[in-house]
């Protein structure tokens, strides 16, 4: 129940940097920072130590919705890439403890998973409707 | 990236690093609100490009004293972020978690260089 809390939080709180990053066109250090601030200073008083676990995950996911419109073009998809994130940061969160900057590496590699995903998609769509046209 | 504008780039870096340290543990506020804390300042202040080295370099100053034990390593630290952020500018642009993955080879780095010089 709990890992479930994460992920959720997670998807919130990405789609949440990305909106203010993308759709109100504030950037991606707002966008991150707020919703980072905003997770660090409510979900540990609330929540106790899933709380502290909260504000971790939510400022993980808000490095990923630091993502350029380029990449990923929908608050869609960038649920899609929280939850990738939150699922990641349960899987990876013991590495390397208390090194700066693993949980945007985190981010990143959840994003890179979701753009490697969509790349190889659109290419096996691809195929799929050039072998249709050549009717084989 | 023209010299001054680098040398900018890691002053900021250098700030950045430092004083998200400092707000992490020398004043107890915990590793997300001191680099959230530092990124809005950052991204309220400065152009974009050096709002997004300061955020990048705050990553740097969440790390736990048992990897940079002190405010000179956080500088140094600083320093080595500052140096990779310049050198990798269009390397993943746009890709999220970039910062965070910028950070965290250059406290590594900077570990690398702790070790070497046996500080």
């Amino acid at each position: 129940m709990e890992q479930l809390i994460l992920v959720v939080t997670a998807i919130v709180a990405g789609v949440a940097a990305y909106a203010i990053n993308v759709e109100l066109g504030k950037g991606g250090v707002l966008g991150s920072a707020i919703v980072a601030l905003i997770g660090g200073i409510l979900f540990p008083p609330l929540f106790g130590e899933l709380g502290s676990s909260m504000a971790l995950v939510a400022a993980t996911a808000s490095y990923a919705g630091m993502v350029s419109k380029n990449n990923v073009h929908s608050m869609g998809e960038m649920a899609v890439v929280g939850a990738l994130t939150g699922l990641l940061f349960l899987a990876a969160a013991p590495a390397y403890p208390g090194v700066g900057g693993r949980l945007g590496t985190i981010g990143a590699i959840a994003c890179l998973c979701f753009v490697g995903y969509k790349h190889l998609f659109a290419s096996l769509v691809q195929q799929d409707m050039q072998k249709l046209a050549s009717g084989k | 990236m023209k010299e001054n504008r680098a040398l900018l780039t890691v002053l900021v870096a250098v700030i950045a690093a430092a004083c998200t340290w400092y707000i992490n543990h020398q004043l107890g506020y915990g590793a997300v609100i001191a680099s959230s804390f530092v990124g809005i300042v950052a991204g309220i202040v400065l152009p974009a490009d050096l709002a997004g080295a300061a955020y990048t370099a705050s990553f740097v100053g969440m790390s736990a004293t048992a990897v940079l034990p002190s405010l000179g390593f956080a500088l140094l630290a600083g320093i080595v972020v500052g140096i990779v952020i310049i050198s990798t500018g269009p390397v993943y642009a746009g890709m999220g978690g970039k910062g965070g993955t910028t950070a965290a080879t250059s406290v590594l780095i900077t570990r690398g260089i702790m070790r070497v010089f046996g500080l």
